[in-house]
């Protein structure tokens, strides 16, 4: 049964699981006062019990490739061409695929990755690109869309689990979004680092006075509450009560890479984007439903081919060990990993020896969630110019990836001032992904 | 509507007559009378009989609000209280105008635009610029530089970016010539001209060719290292003859701008003769870096829309809501809610030579800032009739913090800081900048936008260092010294509150947390001293604390 409104689902995941109520419910369904002491006891529930519940459901990775990367370097090289520059390509393990030479850790779990090559779109300004790929749509002024993300933890998150439902990993990433008009419990909690835990999560005071705080805290803000502040404490309630779940959680652990072998860091690699990729997996294996890790750097108007070989270095082992791990541990069926970037870069190489922005034909690759490996979609001309075979606008690869994850995109939200917004607007499924 | 005409001169006649201003050298316009201007305006423009305004906020809400928005700080308990008894009718104005005298007014201001700025940073190495920066436009508010003066200074500096704080934005750009281009229209004029760099502006009259025709005045102008023994810097530097004459490498002068050519990137593409896109005033191709950015910085300081830019960015944030919408994309294809409004308000603004403690005065005279907060309004309701809870910056918090726990700056052991020292210089010792990581955001943002997040929850709530400095052991600490000043349960309530609030418990308020202190001495081990921690933990954790009101 397709229940649409979040509260609802939300509710009918916890009875089903046999939970007397999720955290997120429980915060609109308590009434104000005792909310607080009465939560801390649902939170012990919750822990006892959310091992037999977690790692259900699909979750979501997106790697994000900031700066727009260049698909003649990573997964559309042209070699016969002029344009293709000094870059050559490698056979893969799938026959009759060839990617760039930079990447040859991904070449051998070819047969998991699905490479989009006929992405197009109109849009290449940083800003209002990295927008649209995240949210599907431009920003428009009065409409406060969620990111994908947000959607995503909003329509499958996991109720039961006790980590925020959405995570990304890295810092300054304007543009990006949150939760919009789905609200701040919508947010991503962003980690600056992946190699850094979130901090403060350590109780400073007893869990007895913690609790009488959060008590006294909660009826002290009451007036503010009924005024002026209703929506600032609204939030923050929702917030607190967040940080609080999460904080007592024993999966908290997911955070720390330490807990890991030193073979599987090793196999990971080096650098914050290798440890953003463990930790991804991490998180997803307790329960996270989305997660996002950034690699920095990929806007090569100069020196595009020793800067994109180096940045290749940081992505290509990671992503490949990234598909292996999720699928030695058996949950690459359910886990979508989307590798992609705000737009490509230009056919032409201009005089710097660098590529500028280019989002009329750009490359994404997908794994996971059950497409089917080990194939290329659509296809540019030799020059790298065109899409010349099936091409990819931004809603279609936005409708496939939700329905990759089991979200029905035409479903519809209603905005802060009451107009319906349909997850995407328009695009199809890419078929040949569960062929 | 706009004099295009290539003679400047004319140019400036034309649009002198379109503004109706005043000369400048008259007496400034009286503040309390613009005020009363600006309210009839936005009734007549906006409310009628069935409009609900909210009433008047009264004195303590005032006095912290006023605080806040001028010196960036909460008061101290014995202010609020001097000015709640103060029978004086003109007491909201004299305080404002004494607050403006405060250095902290300079300090306060510099800090937001420093933020402004370096949230469009290209890349984190132009924060060397922000020390500086954030001096020198302290010194500038304070001595009452006029707006105009400091937008010319920022748009004609060359220097070391340690130096000159006037260098900061051209360093938080990398000096690129098309990202200090927007960047400028954006922070002084308020227009969006950004996005005509690629396309013709989509919602918007500008075509590619006027920011390419904008961005020519800026060309000649570059950033690079400096070093010395003892210091690594950089320098925004001019150069009238570069030897490139052609594809202008990141951050290095060229001799003229060249629009590129979509098609053909390799094209050396379209050289463009500085016009200035709002009135068509240009200058010839081959004039000097000093006289394009100069003669650009007249013609940006002279027009309608710097006026505007400035009064619609300082009433959104005094009033909590902007005349438009965005405060960096105003223009003539925006609505403006309230238009003869905020007309009326930047032609005054002008008329007293961009006099930025005069434009906070007015505003903080008018009803509109005087109504009592509630919350964000819904878009289809009536804008301005009340003020907005507005979420403390990063420097506001954390000064608040300092002030209401009498903590030194410097994270010393705790003592009693300096009034006159205190917040004034940014040492690395300060936890300061760690805090703005944690809690800042653009203030160009709308403010709905700014969502607060769960580490910044969890750092107030959970952080040992606010743990630490909340414990009422000892003399060491704002707590621990009240707890041996004062002995009646009532009073240290009222204290508490009065120090984190500014204002005096409502009586559920005092009950609640008597009855609080009461069930901890009784039903628990607790010491006395532990209930009050923990109401001032809730104190400070409260959003009531965290927002101005």
């Amino acid at each position: 049964m397709k229940v649409s409104n979040p509260l609802q689902r939300h509710m009918q995941v916890s009875v089903q699981q046999g939970q007397v109520v999720s955290r997120r419910d429980f915060l609109r369904h308590a009434s104000v006062a005792g909310m607080t002491a009465s939560t801390l006891n649902i939170t012990d529930v919750l822990s006892a019990s959310t091992e037999s519940l977690r790692t259900r459901g699909m979750a979501c990775i997106l790697l994000w490739m900031q700066g727009g990367p260049s698909q003649f370097e990573t997964f559309a090289p042209k070699p016969e061409h002029e344009n293709g520059g000094e870059t050559r390509a490698i056979g893969t393990n799938v026959s009759g695929i060839q990617i760039a030479e930079n990447m040859p850790r991904c070449a051998q779990v070819m047969q998991d990755l699905a490479v989009l090559r006929s992405l197009t779109s109109r849009e290449g300004n940083h800003q209002r690109a990295t927008y649209l790929l995240h949210h599907g749509y431009l920003p428009l002024g009065g409409v406060k869309f969620p990111t994908l993300g947000a959607h995503v933890a909003d329509q499958i998150g996991n109720a039961a689990c006790q980590l925020p439902s959405y995570v990304r990993v890295g810092g300054r990433l304007a543009n990006a979004g949150g939760g919009g008009f789905l609200g701040v419990d919508y947010d991503p909690l962003v980690l600056q680092s992946a190699q850094k835990p979130p901090a403060n999560t350590k109780l400073t005071t007893s869990a007895q006075r913690t609790a009488r705080r959060l008590q006294l805290l909660n009826s002290l803000q009451d007036d503010f509450a009924a005024s002026a502040g209703a929506q600032i404490v609204a939030d923050q309630r929702k917030l607190v009560q967040q940080a609080m779940t999460m904080i007592r959680s024993p999966h908290m652990e997911a955070f720390d890479l330490q807990h890991e072998p030193q073979s599987m860091r090793d196999a990971y690699g080096e650098g914050e984007f290798a440890a953003g990729c463990l930790l991804a997996r991490r998180l997803v294996e307790q329960g996270v439903t989305f997660v996002e890790v950034s690699l920095r750097g990929w806007d090569t108007h100069q020196d595009n081919f020793s800067r994109t070989r180096q940045l290749a270095a940081q992505t290509d082992q990671p992503l490949a060990q990234l598909i292996t791990d999720l699928k030695q541990r058996g949950m690459l069926d359910r886990t979508l990993v989307i590798w992609m970037g705000e737009f490509g870069r230009t056919p032409r190489i201009n005089p710097r020896g660098g590529r500028d922005h280019y989002p009329k034909a750009f490359s994404g690759v997908l794994a996971g969630g059950g497409i089917q490996g080990g194939q290329v979609i659509g296809r540019t001309n030799s020059a790298g110019a065109e899409v010349v075979d099936r091409p990819i606008g931004v809603n279609d690869l936005f409708t496939t990836i939700y329905h990759t994850l089991g979200i029905d995109a035409r479903h519809e939200n209603t905005s802060r001032i009451g107009r319906p917004v349909k997850l995407v607007d328009g695009g199809e499924v890419v078929q040949e992904l569960f062929s | 509507m706009y004099c295009l005409l290539e003679c400047p001169q004319i140019a400036v006649a034309c649009f002198a007559t379109f503004l109706l201003t005043i000369p400048v050298a008259q007496a400034k316009p009286s503040s309390a009378r613009v005020a009363r201007q600006v309210d009839n305006v936005l009734a007549v423009a906006l409310f009628d009989e069935s409009t609900s305004l909210a009433p008047r906020c009264d004195d303590a809400t005032y006095i912290r609000r006023v605080w806040l928005d001028t010196v960036g700080d909460i008061p101290p308990p014995e202010t609020v209280l001097e000015f709640v008894i103060d029978p004086s009718a003109k007491k909201r104005k004299r305080d404002v105008r004494k607050l403006l005298q405060n250095p902290h007014y300079g300090k306060n201001w510099a800090r937001y635009w420093r933020d402004v700025i370096f949230y469009r940073r290209i890349e984190d190495r132009a924060l060397l610029a922000s020390p500086a920066m954030v001096a020198d436009l302290t010194q500038r508010f304070n001595n009452n530089v006029g707006w105009d003066k400091i937008a010319t200074e920022f748009m004609t500096a060359t220097g070391d970016v340690r130096n000159n704080g006037g260098t900061a934005i051209l360093m938080a750009q990398a000096a690129m010539t098309e990202q200090t281009t927007a960047e400028v229209a954006r922070i002084f004029l308020g227009l969006q001209i950004g996005c005509a760099q690629c396309h013709d502006h989509p919602y918007d009259r500008w075509k590619r060719e006027q920011f390419h025709e904008l961005a020519a005045f800026f060309p000649r102008v570059g950033v690079r290292p400096v070093r010395t023994d003892t210091k690594r810097s950089f320098e925004i530097y001019a150069n009238n003859s570069p030897k490139n004459r052609r594809a202008k490498a990141k951050g290095r002068p060229q001799r003229e701008h060249f629009m590129p050519d979509l098609e053909n990137p390799k094209a050396p593409g379209t050289r463009m003769q500085p016009k200035f896109f709002l009135t068509g005033a240009s200058l010839p191709l081959g004039t000097s870096d000093a006289e394009r950015r100069q003669q650009l910085a007249r013609w940006f300081t002279e027009n309608r829309w710097f006026a505007t830019a400035m009064v619609n960015r300082m009433w959104s944030e005094l009033v909590g809501e902007g005349f438009y919408e965005s405060v960096e994309d105003i223009g003539p294809e925006r609505q403006a809610k309230a238009p003869t409004a905020i007309r009326l308000l930047s032609n005054q603004f002008r008329a007293s030579g961009y006099d930025l403690k005069w434009l906070i005065e007015t505003i903080c005279q008018t009803n509109a800032y005087q109504r009592e907060s509630r919350p964000r309004r819904d878009p289809k309701d009536i804008p301005f009739t009340a003020n907005v809870p507005q979420r403390l910056r990063a420097d506001q918090l954390f000064t608040a913090l300092v002030s209401v726990l009498e903590i030194d700056e410097k994270n010393l052991p705790p003592r009693r800081r300096k009034p006159s020292q205190a917040g004034l210089v940014d040492t690395r010792k300060s936890a300061r900048p760690a805090f703005n990581r944690l809690f800042g955001y653009d203030p160009s943002v709308a403010r709905e936008d700014v969502a607060i997040s769960i580490p910044q929850t969890l750092a107030l709530m959970n952080g040992l260092q606010v743990n630490r400095v909340i414990r009422g052991t000892g003399k060491n600490t704002m707590l621990g010294r009240l707890l041996a000043d004062v002995a009646g349960e009532e009073a240290l309530i009222e204290e508490l509150y009065l120090r984190c609030l500014s204002r005096e418990p409502t009586s559920s308020e005092r009950s609640l947390a008597f009855a609080y202190r009461n069930e901890i001495v009784r039903d628990t081990n607790y010491a006395r001293r532990m209930a009050y921690e923990d109401l001032l933990w809730a104190l400070i954790n409260s959003t009531e604390f965290q927002y101005r009101k």
